[in-house]
């Protein structure tokens, strides 16, 4: 983006301005304010059907909202194809992954390298010395990009064929590869036993250091929801009911009541 | 493994491509020596592997099951013939021309029939390349039929006779010429970075759509270049039996196609090109049977698809496995 354009410090990266859907009689999210600042990490967490991944859909534009204004530094983000989001700076990850299934680990970040080739189509069959050399710069910032996140070695196999935990961590890679300034996480721990969660943690706080992004995190497990997050927003039944520290969240008896559930209560009042 | 596939571009496509029309050139100068069935034959070969390869761009890499290559192949063959029969006269002057005037005439009939099915190919792909599945492959079918059916309907272009006395200008050189164009223009498209959008496409499009890719963009562009070769296919087809009709570019040669790419591994070039050649020399090879011919062509075909589903030279699923 053309420095000059870009927003003073103050707008945040990503605003939902009382950001609304409807599906039929559903309705999904409703009335939602959040907000995501630069080099922020912010959790999204409530119960099942709460309407976490609705937001990330929204968001990413799979959905239109029926009401309210999504804005991306500053930009509304409406009437934008979800792949033109993907260009303005907004990456995500599945709650099922979605990695492409055959093709090798390296194609699979090295496709995400597409939205940054300044060569276009016609030059794949002429091949001159300009696309040859980008090509090339691509490889290399795969093998790097593969290399930091340990997967070097499965290089060439077929992304199914990967550990399931490994197959996490791709799609997360694959989601760097096109230079977010956000990256969504949708559920990254799920089937993920204690010590690989503690590894996530690291993992995305590594992740938010290096490549100086924003992080927006729908997750169940308090674990790493709290390890990660600056600031929690709570959802239920599409309705924000609170947002704070992971520290207040904890503690806020609404937050307990709809997504702690009962038996947390009690062990709040036996400790 | 393969790496050249993996990106440290150690292949070089354009020296094969060079190489393959150096020995287009060479079969060409040597066919007077060539048994004219062999040629003959040969030359049936190659325009299948240019229908099969190209399809395999559309159906294969990108996974849109289209049934409408035969339509694309009925523009270029009807645009081309029309050329060289209606417009060559008044370039070439009575006497024909010299051997170069006509082969520069017989380039531009076929890259101007070619460019006319890519345009009926973006007519036909912006609309209906908006579903998936067997609702793409009803519709695809849908316009390839009517494609031939407005032919059938042009009096102009012979109706239902379709155009006869085309110029004989389909030599070997021009087949196997554009069957290694065809070859080296999919497997450049593939094998790059832009390319891999394609089989991202295929594998999982919202996937593809949530790392930036424009899958529409990919399906079109896809669609295009398949319909493009189909139609330098027709070209070359209707100049090598000099007789064009409708009826020889129904619903069974779209599915004539389709069988080539399936058998060949769906988005396998190589597997492709020799399921081409096979299927194109079986029923060849079967002659002597006689009026058996047919019916042991479709029990081979009913033996490799359940031996070999994945597609009959398709190795890579294992080798990914071991992988």
């Amino acid at each position: 983006m053309d420095p000059v354009l870009a927003p003073p410090a103050a707008i945040p990266l990503l605003s939902l301005d009382r950001v609304t859907i409807r599906f039929g009689g559903l309705t999904a999210v409703n009335s939602v304010d959040l907000t995501v600042g630069e080099g922020e990490r912010v959790g999204l967490i409530g119960p099942n059907g709460a309407g976490k991944t609705t937001v990330f859909n929204l968001i990413t534009g799979v959905y239109a909202p029926t009401n309210g204004i999504i804005r991306f530094r500053g930009q509304g983000l409406a009437g934008l194809r979800v792949d033109q989001i993907v260009a303005r700076g907004i990456a995500r990850t599945f709650q099922n992954i979605r990695l492409f299934a055959h093709l090798s680990v390296f194609d699979n970040v090295r496709v995400a390298c597409n939205l940054h080739r300044g060569t276009n189509a016609a030059q794949t069959l002429v091949r001159l010395s300009a696309f040859r050399a980008e090509e090339a710069a691509i490889a290399r910032r795969v093998d790097s990009l593969l290399e930091i996140f340990n997967l070097g070695r499965f290089r060439d196999a077929a992304a199914c064929s990967l550990p399931y935990g490994e197959q996490r961590r791709l799609e997360i890679v694959r989601a760097l590869a096109t230079q977010p300034k956000l990256l969504l996480l949708d559920e990254p721990a799920a089937g993920m036993n204690a010590a690989e969660k503690i590894e996530l943690v690291r993992l995305i706080q590594q992740i938010q250091r290096q490549f100086q992004l924003s992080i927006l995190l729908v997750e169940h497990s308090m674990k790493v929801v709290m390890g990660v997050c600056q600031r929690i927003i709570v959802l239920d039944y599409g309705l924000k009911i609170a947002a704070g520290s992971p520290a207040a969240i904890q503690s806020d008896p609404k937050v307990i009541e709809a997504y702690l559930g009962e038996d947390h209560q009690k062990n709040v009042a036996h400790h | 493994m393969d790496r050249t596939l993996g990106g440290s571009f150690r292949f070089a496509p354009h020296l094969a491509l060079l190489g393959a029309l150096l020995a287009s050139g060479l079969i060409g100068v040597c066919s007077p020596w060539i048994d004219p069935y062999y040629l003959d034959v040969m030359k049936t070969v190659g325009i299948n592997v240019i229908l099969a390869v190209s399809l395999n761009l559309v159906n294969g890499y990108t996974g849109q099951f289209s049934l409408g290559h035969a339509g694309f192949m009925a523009v270029g063959a009807y645009l081309s013939a029309a050329f060289t029969l209606f417009v060559a006269p008044h370039w070439l002057g009575p006497l024909g021309g010299g051997p170069f005037g006509q082969g520069l005439l017989f380039l531009t009939a076929l890259l101007g029939g070619g460019l006319c099915a890519a345009l009926a190919g973006l007519v036909v792909g912006v609309p209906s390349l908006r579903l998936k599945g067997d609702y793409l492959a009803l519709v695809t079918l849908g316009f390839g039929e009517i494609i031939r059916v407005i032919f059938q309907n042009v009096d102009f272009l012979g109706g239902a006779l379709g155009l006869n006395g085309i110029p004989a200008y389909t030599t070997i050189f021009w087949v196997l010429a554009f069957a290694a164009v065809t070859i080296f223009v999919v497997v450049c498209l593939v094998h790059s970075t832009y390319g891999r959008g394609f089989l991202a496409t295929h594998d999982d499009e919202i996937a593809a759509e949530a790392i930036g890719l424009n899958t529409t963009h990919y399906k079109i562009v896809a669609f295009v270049v398949g319909a493009f070769f189909a139609g330098i296919a027709g070209g070359l087809y209707g100049h090598f039996k000099q007789t064009i009709a409708p009826v020889g570019f129904n619903f069974t040669k779209s599915i004539e196609i389709v069988v080539m790419v399936i058998l060949g591994g769906m988005g396998n070039t190589p597997g492709v090109v020799l399921a081409a050649i096979l299927l194109t020399l079986l029923p060849e090879v079967l002659r002597p049977v006689a009026e058996y011919r047919m019916i042991l062509y479709s029990f081979l075909l009913i033996v490799l698809m359940i031996a070999r589903p994945q597609g009959l030279f398709n190795f890579s699923y294992r080798r990914r496995k071991s992988a």
